[in-house]
């Protein structure tokens, strides 16, 4: 059963319940059964599947009424973008990050994950944990290119500023601690 | 390439997405500008953290013989998922 923990691992983050997980992946494996035949020999099967779970997950998704509708999505996408771009004209912030950065724990990096906003979740599954091209991904998403990096450079941004909260949480950097690295004069060029 | 530039389009680098036309002026850049040498720094280990540190999930067997067992059979033949 080819891509089947992939496919579940997707599915469990994306729907954060084991339960609907297993019936996304299920529902993923029949439909590409039934519809083998529109799958073009020479192309990425695995890509395909993945395509086959994304609509399933958006159709059930819309099924159920459960997720923010595409224009919510918009909406956070829009007010993050904002986030994003402040926080990286901000020069010389990096040094204390690279310090949290070695803090942050396994579970740190999932609940990261599981905050992000879905599409953009979608995004870090399939370029980091899958590793698939911008163009694969952007063919599994029906998005242009310019959308997956888009969407990709502002997922990981807050997947980044999420992680490094928890590990502040985490009371690793404490305020007026020294820290190594730390170069408050640094500016960008 | 300034410092902007090189933050818009770090992650392609990682990506292996970067264009070679982008490549040269980058490398270019990182080799001179310390900050962005450090940004590359912190931008690999971050891609690592996510990319080695995310627990994966396996599908669990009951999944697997539901979906075999749901599977079905009128086309023997067919190279489809097995």
């Amino acid at each position: 059963m080819p891509f089947v923990d992939a496919l579940y691992n997707t599915a469990y983050r994306m729907t954060r319940n084991a339960e609907d997980a297993e019936d996304l992946v299920q529902e993923t494996y029949l439909k590409a059964y039934r519809y083998y035949d529109k799958f073009e020999e020479g192309t990425n099967f695995k890509a395909w599947l993945f395509k086959i779970m994304k609509n399933t997950f958006i159709n059930n998704y819309r099924k159920k009424q459960q997720a923010p509708t595409l224009s919510d999505f918009a909406e956070i996408e829009e007010s993050f973008e904002t986030q994003v771009s402040e926080d990286a004209s901000k020069p010389g912030l990096k040094n204390p990050e690279e310090e949290l950065l070695e803090n942050v724990l396994d579970e740190d990096v999932q609940r990261a994950l599981d905050k992000l906003p879905p599409d953009y979740r979608m995004v870090v599954l399939l370029a980091d944990l899958e590793g698939f091209s911008y163009k694969e991904i952007a063919e599994i998403l029906d998005v242009p290119v310019g959308t997956v990096m888009s969407r990709l450079y502002r997922g990981r941004r807050l997947l980044e500023a999420a992680m490094l909260d928890f590990a502040r949480e985490h009371g690793y950097l404490r305020e007026g601690e020294p820290v190594k690295m730390r170069s408050r004069n640094s500016t960008a060029k | 390439m300034d410092c902007k530039e090189v933050d818009s389009v770090l992650f392609l680098f990682f990506d292996g997405e970067m264009d070679d036309e982008t490549l040269t002026p980058f490398k270019d850049h990182v080799g001179r500008c310390g900050n962005c040498a450090k940004q590359v720094d912190y931008t690999r280990k971050l891609l690592l953290i996510v990319r080695e540190r995310t627990i994966r999930c396996t599908a669990p067997d009951s999944l697997r013989h539901r979906i075999l067992t749901h599977l079905p059979h009128r086309r023997s033949s067919a190279p489809g998922p097995h």
